[in-house]
């Protein structure tokens, strides 16, 4: 059998909790399956192949959107943890506490779902959960809330543990996110990439997490005591800041898998030079300053704020391509990369963060916006960057973790399996595109006549992305587990 | 207006793509003892092109300013009020080449005012939100039926929250 040249980068200490990660990786492969299989019941119920009742289709909505966006906050939670305890001391049963609220949460979501019927979409937009018509009652939306508000308890403690951690060996936040080297311009007090992305990610998460929560609460409270209100446009800010800030702290999470694993491929070490380090710090303000772009919308919206969401939508995009898109295809040129699975996905996966930010850069102008808003251009672009970005580094991160001594290179059936995952996921992803360009509006359990050819298509795409990742997954599963009974 | 969106999202994807294939095509080349070529005048000078680039892109599709609401005297005001799951709107017929501004309302949750035209087309939108009245103007160059949908998910019968105008000639 046929090897990869790759050396091992030399572990400071074990990781805490890495059973916990290794579990993390297991789980995520389930609920992404399971995840991918609701979503193609609802392109075959979309495309008439089979009939589902309205209510079961927004209730497998909710659980899509909700399911998919934690699991890939959990799985970046995940890599970040995993790397970020080469460079400083994590306390392991934080790990095992995020993991625990997690299924805590999951129970209390699925319940509220497919048991009291909520179908008020992942996004809970107030006032919806309280107003559902007649087809869920208080008791499943609270659970919900509730489910979700523990899921983001137990990210806040992880938060707050990596802060602490980086702050006890850094000395400082601003040492950590690189401000001396940004600042005073001395090289040896950068501290290595993943470090600042950490950094940055654990105060804009925090930030919107803790902004969440209070909506979360609020939302609660509001189905026991309607006259304790929010004013919904500010209801509206504050959920799709949170909801914003999260994804993208998923796969920027995720991202440090790059930064980590791609020089033991390359040999040619990843380094926080001056531009990287202003590059995620000025993102740590533009992440959390372009959520207005999911408010075009609303005429209420002050025009400074759709401006500031225009501008710095493609504003937010350019540094993190620059840095890391740029860097990566820099380092790669004629390094003698022999390819295995791991080292092909982290690659796809950029690959698909990067092209997934076109069709979101162009849906961010507020021209773009008027026609293309809530039509399915928008699972069109989050498709791309999450199912063939986050998703793909996650796959990579997990094809490391589980690979022997040396990597097997890219042959058989994990290159089949890569292929079907890849032409799949942006077969997919780009029949939504079309669709949207169609205006076929997104989130709609029945389908016109004309839409339905896309429909079609997309669920033909739907079943290779499942079989492409399922031919990946299955055997890292096992070796996963194998390595956890070693 | 929405295939030029696409022609040129696909054009920009598949840019993105060659320089992926071009670069990744050198990627098993060496042996791995050579360093990474230093390319940080590459990476300032592809920097400030795409920040030009931002600030043209940014000027030229903010004027006129997008969100712009007709007023006027010639301007007939319509008036639409969402309900799960259903519109109402007044007056339903509305006459061609002449603004309109629909002005847009809730009883209970959120929903998405939107118009499409017999192609298909989604014409305008606009959120409805509680508490608020949002405002988006139109001309319509054609008489015929246009369809009313709805745009944000409001509850399970999202999907037939569907109404017609009838735009007339004068």
């Amino acid at each position: 059998m046929a090897e990869a040249h790759v050396t091992r980068a030399p572990t400071a200490s074990p990781c805490p909790a890495e059973a916990a990660v290794k579990i993390t990786m297991i789980l995520t492969f389930v609920v992404l399956l399971l995840m991918m299989a609701f979503g193609l019941l609802m392109r075959l119920n979309q495309a008439a192949v089979v009939q589902l009742d309205p209510t079961m289709f927004y209730r497998l909505m909710t659980a899509h959107g909700i399911g998919m966006v934690g699991i890939a906050g959990m799985s970046g939670a995940a890599i970040m943890w995993y790397f970020v305890s080469r460079h400083a001391s994590l306390t392991g049963w934080v790990f095992w506490a995020l993991l625990s609220s997690f299924l805590v949460g999951v129970v209390a979501i699925l319940a509220s779902i497919f048991i009291g019927g909520f179908a008020g979409a992942w996004t809970f937009l107030f006032p919806l959960p309280a107003m559902s018509g007649g087809v869920w009652d208080t008791g499943a939306a609270a659970l919900y809330l509730v489910g979700v508000i523990v899921i983001g308890v137990g990210f806040l403690i992880y938060l707050v543990e990596i802060g602490r951690a980086l702050i006890q060996r850094y000395g400082s936040l601003s040492n950590a996110l690189g401000w001396p080297l940004l600042f005073t311009g001395h090289q040896d007090d950068a501290p290595p990439p993943t470090v600042v992305a950490t950094a940055v990610i654990i105060v804009f998460n925090g930030i919107g997490t803790v902004v969440g929560a209070a909506a979360l609460t609020i939302s609660l409270i509001n189905l026991y005591l309607p006259s304790f209100t929010l004013d919904a446009l500010l209801a509206k800010n504050m959920i799709y800041f949170f909801g914003h800030v999260f994804i993208n702290a998923s796969i920027y999470m995720a991202v440090v898998a790059v930064y980590e694993i791609i020089p033991e491929y390359t040999g040619r070490p990843w380094k926080a030079s001056r531009p990287f380090i202003a590059a995620w710090n000025a993102v740590m303000l533009l992440v959390m300053a372009v959520y207005p772009h999911h408010l075009f919308q609303d005429g209420v919206m002050p025009a400074w704020a759709m401006v500031m969401g225009q501008i710095v939508s493609y504003a937010n995009g350019v540094p993190l391509l620059v840095v890391t898109t740029f860097s990566l295809l820099n380092y790669l040129y004629r390094s003698g990369i022999r390819w295995d699975l791991a080292s092909a996905l982290l690659v796809t996966g950029v690959f698909g963060w990067s092209v997934g930010s076109v069709p979101a850069i162009i849906d961010g102008m507020i021209s773009v916006n008027n026609v293309m808003h809530n039509t399915q251009w928008v699972p069109g672009h989050f498709h791309l960057y999450l199912l063939l970005g986050e998703v793909a580094i996650t796959l990579g991160f997990a094809a490391w973790l589980a690979r022997g001594e040396a990597g097997e290179l890219l042959s058989g059936w994990k290159s089949r399996g890569l292929i079907i995952y890849a032409i799949g996921g942006f077969g997919f992803a780009t029949v939504f595109l079309v669709s949207g360009a169609m205006s076929v509006p997104r989130r709609w359990a029945a389908h016109l006549p004309e839409w339905q050819f896309q429909d079609q298509l997309g669920s033909i795409f739907a079943v290779a992305t499942i079989l492409g990742v399922g031919i990946i997954v299955i055997p890292m599963i096992k070796r996963l587990a194998m390595t956890m009974r070693a | 207006m929405q295939s030029t969106i696409l022609l040129t999202t696909f054009l920009l994807m598949a840019a993105v793509a060659s320089i992926f294939l071009v670069s990744l095509s050198a990627a098993s080349a060496g042996d791995g003892a050579e360093k990474a070529p230093k390319l940080e005048g590459v990476r300032l000078k592809f920097f400030i092109a795409i920040l030009l680039l931002g600030v043209v892109v940014s000027v030229s599709s903010l004027r006129p300013w997008p969100k712009a609401v007709a007023a006027g005297s010639d301007v007939i005001h319509v008036k639409v009020t969402g309900s799960q799951w259903s519109w109402e709107i007044a007056p339903k017929e509305i006459p061609v080449g002449k603004p309109i501004t629909f002005s847009v309302a809730t009883t209970d949750v959120t929903h998405g005012f939107s118009v499409y035209d017999d192609g298909g087309h989604l014409l305008i939108q606009s959120q409805v939100m509680p508490g608020y009245i949002n405002q988006v103007s139109y001309i319509f160059e054609k008489p015929g039926k246009y369809r009313v949908f709805c745009m944000e998910y409001c509850g399970v019968a999202h999907h037939d929250m569907t109404d017609e105008l009838l735009v007339v000639a004068q």
